[in-house]
């Protein structure tokens, strides 16, 4: 995969995610499906664990990313990555799972590539097991699967605002 | 107005100023940078308080450079491209907010070192100018005012006290410390049992611990934490004394010949402001109080304020040593017992706090902190470094959490203070205010990674007679950013120091630093007790004269 610069494009289709943030409105809804099927195969769902669906990898990533203490190179690099990826693997949505991983696997074998992926596992972690204030770790399920129990009090704001 | 005393900072290092001064009537004002917070506020989000540093300043905005050695020549690192902040805590308390609360005294013998050991070849060591018989009541006075829980372990290098007990009850321990306590005696070791600057009762504001199990890099729910604002200045405030300015950063202290006049401070806005108080205390953590006062030069003080010795900077001084791990798993107990959150170990080692030869340290025990993405993270490549991701990935994160805990050593040595290791000012590196940053030469001496070695082997030991599997062990002579310490040393010598005994500026009469810069040399331990009671000590001299 080659390096391309990132254009922010066209009008958002499809989502189904409430998208509140105007940057999160500009973007291709190409990008999120296909971070979405990425993060699928990052994270799938096992007997114990739960899938990056299921604990909402991309409410999460929608919800953090566009706040000012979220790295603006690294969104960038999440960004760029998705559609650089995708000239790559064009067919990447439209294949069947079993390609899907090929691909991704594939991804991962040139440094570029390795670095997105773990970029994308990066804030995957985060989206599985932070407070699911942040639209992530939906119904605590991964604090469930991994038997964690979190801290009280959990917070009733984002990023230690005041409790008014 | 003019305040009787103004106040840089609101940690561990000016709360005692703070709370003693209000009570006798004057008039202080406290300059913090950071917002004020209380109890309500406070919550264990690991996304805001880990992850982001919302607590902190954003590096791009304010940062430090570190200067490292490099093949043989000192380079500089900015911060906001490296990552590794060395602000500690821009709140109401500080850093005290923040701390786990391992809370050990100095010992005789710390107050002498040079005496004791002679001065290694490239380092800086003296004496204090004063004893632990000078600082022993104000100890006292922080395990009844701060709040200190334990049990008192009797070994050889246990040092006077004029209580038998501390204050407070100890705080309920998790069932390792009987696999801890029972290896320790196999092999002749003390297991010492560690205070904690955390009250297992309720005290005035505060309520008692209740075990959340994300205590460390945490600000406390309950006021429980010893922290500066819960212990000292909620109640400094309910003299109706105590005025507290947030979200003001000083850049610079104005001064005559002889008296620091007015500060001046940026508010958040980025607006300039001035103040003037009949006398100053500078607490404001020791790299930033460095800073300040190397920026506040004028023409009686061109090398910067209460700089006449130029020892500003000089000899600044963290805790030295490195990291060990071993994990547990349901062979060595059973699932409910290792998996029992909340509960504290307070199990240390320092047999070796002082050996015949040489200066030796103390080794401290705990459980993993708490942070479930931090624990994520450090899992997600295999032993090969390759990242992992698919049902591999999810596997081992299963195993990681549900199969086993990992516990963990922190090694504390003296930093020995030596020419490399200060901090300056450099006009090519400024923040968004336009101040020159802090530049922090972090060199170590050999002496502190050979004693962080000699402190890791007997720790091990005591890892593999409980039974831990997979030990791990990394001594490095990295410096701990949070525990920083020196940089205007008090002394009785007006050349080689910055503070008379007192932490009164040997330049200026009304000028005091009363946060970690004043140590010479800072023990084997962190530092926080000896700073909260240096800081009453300080409090009670400026009684005698304001």
């Amino acid at each position: 995969m080659k390096r391309r610069e990132f254009i922010a494009s066209t009008a958002l289709v499809g989502l189904s995610t409430a998208l509140n943030s105007k940057e999160v409105q500009k973007l291709d809804s190409k990008i999120w499906l296909v971070l979405e099927e990425v993060y699928l195969i990052l994270f799938p769902k096992t007997v114990n664990m739960p899938s990056s669906k299921e604990f909402g990898v991309i409410s999460y990533l929608q919800e953090v990313m566009f706040h000012s203490t979220f790295k603006k190179d690294d969104r960038e690099y999440i960004l760029q990555g998705a559609k650089d990826f995708l000239d790559s693997f064009p067919n990447f949505l439209s294949s069947n799972s079993k390609q899907k991983e090929q691909d991704v696997k594939d991804a991962s074998e040139n440094s570029y590539g390795n670095s997105w992926l773990d970029s994308l596992v990066y804030y995957g972690l985060e989206a599985m097991l932070s407070d699911p204030i942040y639209g992530g770790n939906t119904k605590e399920l991964a604090w469930k699967s991994l038997e964690h129990e979190t801290g009280l009090p959990q917070p009733k704001v984002k990023y230690a605002r005041h409790v008014r | 107005m003019i305040y009787d005393i103004c106040i840089i900072g609101s940690g561990a290092g000016a709360g005692p100023i703070a709370y003693e001064l209000t009570k006798e009537g004057k008039k202080v004002l406290i300059l913090e940078k950071g917002e004020i917070y209380s109890e309500k506020d406070f919550s264990k989000d690991e996304i805001a308080y880990v992850r982001r540093n919302i607590v902190t300043p954003n590096l791009k905005d304010e940062y430090h450079t570190i200067e490292e050695d490099i093949d043989g020549t000192w380079t500089k690192f900015p911060t906001y491209e490296t990552g590794w902040s060395f602000w500690n805590g821009s709140i109401l308390g500080g850093s005290s907010n923040f701390m786990s609360g391992y809370f050990h005294r100095l010992k005789p013998n710390d107050f002498k070192l040079k005496t004791v050991y002679g001065k290694y070849e490239d380092s800086n060591v003296v004496d204090w100018p004063i004893t632990y018989d000078d600082m022993e009541k104000y100890y006292t006075k922080v395990e009844e005012v701060i709040g200190v829980s334990g049990k008192l372990t009797k070994y050889k290098h246990q040092e006077p006290r004029s209580k038998k007990d501390y204050a407070y009850e100890p705080l309920l321990e998790h069932p390792i410390t009987k696999l801890f306590d029972k290896a320790c005696k196999d092999l002749d070791y003390t297991s010492y049992k560690v205070p904690r600057a955390i009250i297992s009762k309720a005290k005035d504001n505060r309520n008692p611990c209740y075990y959340s199990n994300y205590c460390g890099s945490y600000a406390c729910a309950s006021g429980a934490k010893g922290n500066s604002r819960a212990a000292l200045l909620v109640p400094a405030l309910k003299t109706g004394n105590l005025t507290i300015k947030a979200n003001a950063f000083v850049y610079k202290l104005d001064s005559t010949k002889k008296k620091v006049t007015k500060a001046y401070y940026y508010t958040k806005e980025g607006t300039s402001k001035e103040v003037k108080a009949k006398l100053f205390v500078l607490a404001a953590q020791a790299v930033e109080s460095s800073r300040l006062l190397l920026n506040s030069k004028n023409k009686y003080f061109p090398n910067g304020l209460a700089n006449s010795s130029g020892q500003v900077g000089r000899n600044m001084i963290f805790t030295g040593g490195g990291v060990g791990s071993g994990e547990f798993d349901e062979s060595n107990l059973s699932k409910e017992e290792l998996f029992t959150r909340g509960l504290f170990i307070n199990r240390a080692l320092k047999d070796w706090y002082f050996t015949k030869e040489f200066k030796g340290g103390t080794v401290d025990f705990l459980f993993d902190h708490a942070n479930p993405i931090r624990k994520a993270l450090s899992n997600r490549y295999d032993e090969n470094g390759n990242l992992l991701f698919g049902k591999a990935l999810q596997d081992k994160l299963y195993k990681e959490f549900t199969k086993k805990r990992v516990f963990n050593f922190e090694i504390f040595t003296d930093w020995m203070p030596n020419d490399n290791c200060f901090v300056s000012v450099d006009e090519k590196y400024k923040d968004k205010y336009g101040i020159p940053v802090a530049n922090i030469r972090i060199g170590a001496h050999k002496q502190d990674v050979k004693v962080g070695n000699f402190l890791a082997k007997k720790a091990v030991k005591v890892l593999e007679q409980m039974g831990a599997k997979n030990i791990k062990v990394n001594v490095s002579p990295l410096p701990s950013q949070n525990l920083q310490a020196g940089g205007c040393r008090f002394g009785d010598n007006k050349k080689e120091s910055v503070l008379n005994k007192n932490c009164q500026s040997h330049d200026l009469d009304n000028l005091f630093v009363t946060d970690g810069s004043f140590m010479p040399t800072g023990g084997s331990v962190p530092h926080t007790w000896t700073i909260y009671a240096n800081s009453f000590r300080v409090a009670d001299y400026i009684k005698t004269i304001l």
